[in-house]
């Protein structure tokens, strides 16, 4: 009988855990059923977002969501594995404790600060080296992010490198092979599960996050002209959320448009986990 | 009381011919300190260019520590060591050639989690590796006796082998860079029987044309792979000698005790 009341229970969190997986995706995709059946598919590749007049057009956040990803994932997993493979193998013990302490004290500053850093410091930076109007761009939102994302990514990673046996690492220096072709033949092989998971976070991150982007990105809804043009001020998906989910009246077109941002969001989210999973899996399975 | 092994006469004769005379390796007044603590001190001993090189001892003397200062593992020891004249510190093209030229196994069997045969060929050059491999690969596990075992199964994950297999592998895998000495830590100090005999057999084949140093605690084993003996307690060499008569007349008090007790105290010079 107790053994029967364990297994209900477990299977009952089994069902829970699951149905909590997609949950977020039901609810999105039913609060943002008013907007899909009225706009439909083609309000994706709409480049106009004037909510007043009725336009939801969807293309100028997304393209602006895939540019600051790139950038911040482009700078933060360089850094950050470089970071890991130095504190790793290269640095002394105390030296490794230290980076990787301040790395979680990084992670865990709150995004509003990020921000802020970025409209004292990053943006003025742009502004005069660059020549930007006000600083405001998608490469002031990807580089903030990247500074938000390069400790997961870090401290994941050296975690991954240290778990890799010392007798693998002395087998390959029992072999002759040299420092280059150890850390890219036996360590980072059998750390990438590791490494893949710190960056499936940080790209997770990334994407969610809304306060310092809202604050560095220029909050401006078109497409960047040419499409390539970084510099320019644009819109994400998160900071569009962020920015007028205070101001739609609840159950409004405006209101269900901004769900249905967050449902694109979500699934494009899921669908880059899936992506890297499979690629995992053909690599190693 | 602990028996002097008996020696039984499975490995080949030394032949005449094959006598070591040609001095390969020279270990010269070596001293090595590891965290402040004293490793190993004054050590001076000559490897003959042919045969195996038993180093016996008890745990703590200091015989993994010498053969790791061999390839330069630790490389923070005073004195000499030469391979063929030549200083290993002054080694042409550093360490990382010099532990091509040096094999080590390890007491514990570590493959790389890839395909047996791209185990084997995992120390070559890229060059090398994207050349068809074959005969090498297949000279090299029939070295290591392993060959009749995964000669169907060459393209399956090496880690799907038995702890004796691995061991077998990481021979193949350390001779395919045609090493000219080999250094075994302990290579059967975990094996099964049946694995430590064919490990056996590999070595005492191979010493015929090289010069193998092989540490170990099994006194019979040392006894069954006949050749050089060298005996070391507290970082020091106590005595020398070639095996059999190592074995049966041992020249220092130390030798005597730990043949018959397994314990050593060195006496202070």
């Amino acid at each position: 009988m107790r053994n029967k009341i364990f297994i209900l229970l477990v299977l009952s969190g089994c069902f829970i855990a699951s149905l909590s997986s997609l949950a977020p995706i039901w609810f999105l995709w039913d609060t943002s059923w008013p907007f899909w059946s009225s706009y439909g598919i083609s309000s994706l590749w709409g480049t106009e977002w004037y909510p007043f007049e009725s336009l939801f057009g969807l293309l100028p956040a997304i393209v602006g969501s895939i540019w600051v990803l790139i950038i911040a994932m482009g700078v933060a997993i360089p850094c950050g594995l470089a970071a890991a493979i130095v504190s790793s193998e290269i640095l002394p013990a105390s030296w490794q404790n230290l980076l990787r302490v301040s790395m979680e004290v990084l992670a865990g500053i709150p995004s509003v600060v990020y921000g802020l850093i970025g409209l004292w410091v990053l943006l003025p930076w742009l502004q005069q080296h660059l020549g930007l109007l006000t600083g405001h761009s998608l490469l002031a939102a990807g580089l903030i992010l990247s500074l938000m994302i390069l400790p997961t990514i870090m401290v994941m990673a050296l975690d991954a490198l240290r778990l890799v046996p010392a007798e693998q690492r002395e087998a390959a220096i029992n072999l002759g092979l040299d420092w280059e072709q150890r850390l890219y033949r036996v360590l980072l092989p059998q750390a990438w599960p590791g490494i893949r998971t710190g960056m499936l976070l940080g790209l997770g991150r990334a994407l969610g996050e809304t306060m310092a982007v809202m604050l560095v990105v220029g909050s401006m809804d078109r497409l960047p002209q040419p499409i390539y043009n970084i510099l320019e001020p644009a819109q994400t998906l998160t900071s569009r959320i962020g920015r007028e989910m205070g101001e739609a009246s609840f159950g409004s077109m405006h209101f269900s448009a901004l769900l249905a941002c967050g449902l694109v969001l979500a699934l494009f989210a899921s669908l880059l986990s899936l992506l890297a999973h499979r690629k995992s899996k053909q690599a190693h399975p | 009381m602990r028996l002097a092994p008996s020696i039984p006469n499975h490995s080949p004769p030394i032949s005449e011919t094959n006598k070591p005379e040609k001095v390969c390796i020279e270990v010269h007044k070596l001293s090595l300190q590891l965290s402040g603590k004293p490793i190993l001190h004054d050590v001076s001993f000559t490897i003959p260019s042919l045969g195996i090189t038993s180093l016996i001892g008890p745990s703590g003397a200091g015989k993994s520590s010498l053969l790791r200062c061999l390839n330069r593992l630790y490389d923070d020891w005073k004195g000499n060591i030469s391979m063929n004249n030549t200083p290993i510190k002054k080694w042409h093209g550093g360490a990382d050639v010099l532990r091509q030229f040096v094999g080590l196994i390890a007491q514990k069997p570590s493959v790389f989690p890839v395909s047996i045969a791209e185990n084997v060929t995992f120390g070559l050059p890229r060059q090398q590796r994207q050349q068809n491999q074959d005969e090498l690969i297949q000279s090299c596990l029939k070295q290591a006796a392993l060959w009749n075992e995964v000669k169907d199964r060459l393209h399956t994950p090496a880690n799907t082998l038995s702890l004796g297999q691995q061991q077998r592998l990481c021979l193949a895998r350390a001779l395919a860079l045609k090493p000219a000495i080999l250094l075994l830590d302990e290579p059967t100090s975990s094996l099964d029987p049946l694995s430590k005999e064919l490990i056996e057999c590999s070595i005492t084949k191979l010493a015929i044309s090289m010069p193998i140093i092989c540490v170990t605690h099994d006194l019979d084993q040392a006894a069954r792979l006949q050749g050089q003996v060298v005996f070391m307690c507290d970082g020091k060499v106590i005595e020398t000698g070639e095996s059999h008569a190592f074995f049966t007349q041992p020249k220092r008090i130390e030798t005597r005790e730990f043949l018959r007790w397994s314990v050593c105290e060195c006496a202070e010079d």
